[in-house]
């Protein structure tokens, strides 16, 4: 009688909680695939998986031990293309394209899609757009731009007359890569083809593969750090193939990029729109605070706040040249905000704050110090056509370049994301060396010396920063001159 | 002794038209033979301009140059098997020569790549519709080994009842998409700009 009555109790029991446990479920896929599953695993897509198997074992294998196969998601699901598309081939019976765009993805994951459509990811192209005839036609070649610049800032995929993908364009999986299709971005340039593991994007080697070198010294920067150092310690605390990855809940051994960039937090939500917390442009001459402005279709653009701040239903312009209406505007203060949330996971609110205010001051220094001054200075010698207007044909702008480029901008991540070394002995270390070493007197050099004097004194000798170059004569122990005297004050 | 009686309306007239007969109809199955031989080959095929513009990459392909020393030449391809079939081919072919004399200028490489697709395709039909004979009196899909591991296996199970051209194409000549996905235009501004040539330059040469 006692154990009808139990079984009785958790036959209720089952019966109100699966109803719960199913609307659970339904809850998490509504949100990350909008794709109802009826329309996966398409019966054809079994002919794949068969001959591939034989001809192509490892990627086969991967995606077996993927969460796409464990859902019944097979290759043709996502390669399926129609005839009319531009990249469509006919493929052993199938009319399929060897392309899988984010737009593909976007079929059944809509929202990352989305946020990776607006981001400054998928622009990653565009950005350095002014950049490239620079360093490609002048500096080095084409050839260099399809195996160098193009594998992290992606390529303009060209399909051919006979229906082949240009070589010059593929294979490539940079993050703003445009598609034949004409969508942007490469979802496997951090989620490896055939697998998509979670953890491999969650992993700091996904970002570093692009996010290292003097543009974006981030790999370098990330391992010199303590979070880096905790990373390195904890990794196999850090939870990386859980379904979901909140910080504080899923882990807290270390961050890694995708935590601080991208990942929740308690009262933060998780979002493939990866520049949307970075309150400063790092990777410019001369730094500043940015508005991130949200258009209505979605597409997004970063805006200087020494701009006009536009307002809701205003139009202007895209990053590409067209015309948008503006949904919201997001501040530097509200993006340092959410960032701030990330810290506050493990720090207490005046570390956070102590800390953003070190990177603030550092981002300022470098601006006022060495950026404002240098950037008048290369402009009034434009403007006195002591330089030609082409880029790197002298001397004088390679040192520029690789005082704000390449020593700037690691002086600049450094102090971001808390590595020491970084910001000093790598990057303003450098900065001041170049500065005083090499860029002052190769303006002295260009311009002579009645020129020269003129511009050092009204951009650089006027500011308290350089006033101590006003004091030659003061004793010099660091270089072995006047030991046992006074030192510099 | 027997004697074998002829029927009285064979007279010597008759033996002497049956006879001169039959040997003028074993030379004439001798020379179809010689003739389907001799415009199957390669020297032959290539006497057209046109052609010589196909071969090229056929010169550059496995068919021309195998590890097995085999060469396939035009008519081992594209030539059925036998006398009455190969002069049928021949005859059916002959209206190539017909173009070649009074249709467009094909000796001109332009002209040529603008119609190649339109070739590709018929061709790809015909050997769909025998059945990939032709691979088939070199290959014998039992015998294919191949480089990969598991070719055999493909052969074995995923090829079944598939004939050789469903998935071997552009095995020989310049590469032609699949009739269900070519897109005219873009098979124009390819030749375009192999050409180097104005953009619409290759709409107006077709219609010409």
């Amino acid at each position: 009688m006692r154990n009808v009555r139990i079984t009785k109790w958790y036959l209720h029991l089952l019966l109100f909680a699966f109803p719960l446990w199913l609307g659970a479920i339904n809850i998490s896929f509504a949100d990350k695939v909008s794709l109802d599953s009826s329309n996966w695993g398409l019966e054809e897509g079994e002919a794949c998986i068969s001959c591939h198997k034989k001809s192509s074992a490892g990627l086969t294998h991967q995606w077996q031990s993927s969460a796409h196969a464990s859902a019944g998601v097979n290759c043709l699901d996502c390669h399926y293309a129609d005839q009319v598309d531009k990249d469509a081939i006919e493929h052993e019976g199938s009319i399929i394209a060897t392309i899988v765009s984010p737009k593909d993805c976007g079929r059944c994951h809509t929202r990352e899609y989305k946020e990776t459509e607006g981001s400054v990811h998928s622009k990653a192209l565009s950005l350095i757009e002014n950049r490239i005839p620079a360093l490609a036609d002048n500096l080095t070649g084409q050839e260099m731009v399809t195996a160098g610049c193009a594998k992290c800032h992606g390529s303009k995929v060209e399909v051919r007359g006979d229906g082949s993908l240009s070589p010059n364009s593929w294979p490539n999986t940079g993050i703003g890569r445009i598609n034949p299709d004409g969508s942007r971005g490469s979802c496997s340039a951090c989620h490896g083809r055939h697998s998509f593991s979670k953890a491999q994007a969650r992993d700091p080697s996904a970002c570093v593969w692009c996010h290292s070198g003097p543009e974006s010294p981030d790999g370098e920067v990330f391992d010199n750090s303590k979070h880096g150092m905790l990373f390195t310690a904890n990794r196999e605390k850090m939870n990386l193939h859980s379904d979901e990855w909140v910080l504080g809940k899923d882990y807290s051994a270390a961050p890694t990029c995708v935590t601080c960039h991208m990942g929740a937090t308690p009262g933060v939500k998780a979002s493939h729109d990866v520049g949307m917390r970075d309150a400063w442009n790092l990777n410019q001459p001369i730094s500043e605070k940015q508005s991130l402005i949200i258009f209505e279709d979605g597409d997004r653009r970063e805006l200087p706040e020494s701009q006009p701040v536009p307002r809701r239903g205003n139009e202007i312009s895209k990053l590409d040249g067209s015309m948008g209406k503006v949904k919201a505007v997001a501040s530097s203060k509200r993006r340092r905000q959410i960032m701030s949330k990330v810290c506050l996971e493990c720090h207490s609110k005046g570390f956070a704050n102590g800390f953003m205010k070190q990177f603030d001051n550092v981002v300022e220094l470098y601006n006022e110090k060495f950026g404002k001054p240098a950037q008048a200075i290369m402009l009034a010698l434009y403007d006195m056509n002591l330089l030609t207007p082409a880029p790197f044909d002298d001397p004088l702008e390679f040192t520029y370049w690789r005082l704000w480029h390449d020593e700037g901008t690691r002086a600049r991540h450094g102090a971001a994301m808390m590595s020491p070394n970084f910001t000093w002995w790598e990057g303003m270390h450098l900065v001041g060396q170049n500065f005083y070493g090499e860029f002052l007197p190769q303006v002295r050099e260009l311009a002579g010396a009645e020129k020269a004097d003129q511009l050092i004194n009204e951009h650089v000798l006027s500011l308290d920063e350089h006033s101590w170059l006003k004091n030659p004569s003061k004793p010099n122990p660091i270089l072995g001159y006047g030991i046992g005297k006074p030192s510099h004050d | 002794m027997i004697k074998i009686r002829m029927p009285l309306f064979i007279t010597r007239h008759v033996l002497l038209a049956l006879i001169l007969g039959g040997v003028a109809g074993i030379g004439f199955m001798v020379f179809l033979t010689e003739f389907d031989h001799f415009t199957s080959t390669e020297a032959f095929c290539t006497n057209c301009h046109s052609m010589e513009l196909v071969a090229e990459p056929y010169r550059e392909s496995a068919h021309f140059r195998p590890a097995s020393g085999v060469r396939a030449s035009c008519g081992d391809c594209h030539v059925s098997e036998g006398v009455f079939a190969a002069t049928w081919d021949h005859f059916i072919g002959g209206k190539d020569l017909y173009n070649q004399l009074f249709g467009p200028d094909y000796d001109d490489p332009v002209i040529a790549k603008l119609h190649m697709p339109e070739a590709a395709f018929s061709a790809r039909e015909w050997f769909k519709k025998r059945n990939s004979a032709t691979c088939k009196r070199c290959h014998v899909k039992e015998a294919i080994y191949g480089t990969r591991p598991d070719t055999v296996e493909i052969h074995k199970q995923d090829a079944k009842d598939k004939s050789c051209i469903e998935c071997h194409y552009n095995l020989v000549h310049a590469k032609v998409p699949a009739e269900s996905v070519f897109k005219r235009d873009e098979w124009n501004r390819m030749v375009e700009q192999e050409f180097d040539l104005k953009r619409g330059a290759a709409d107006k040469l077709l219609e010409e």
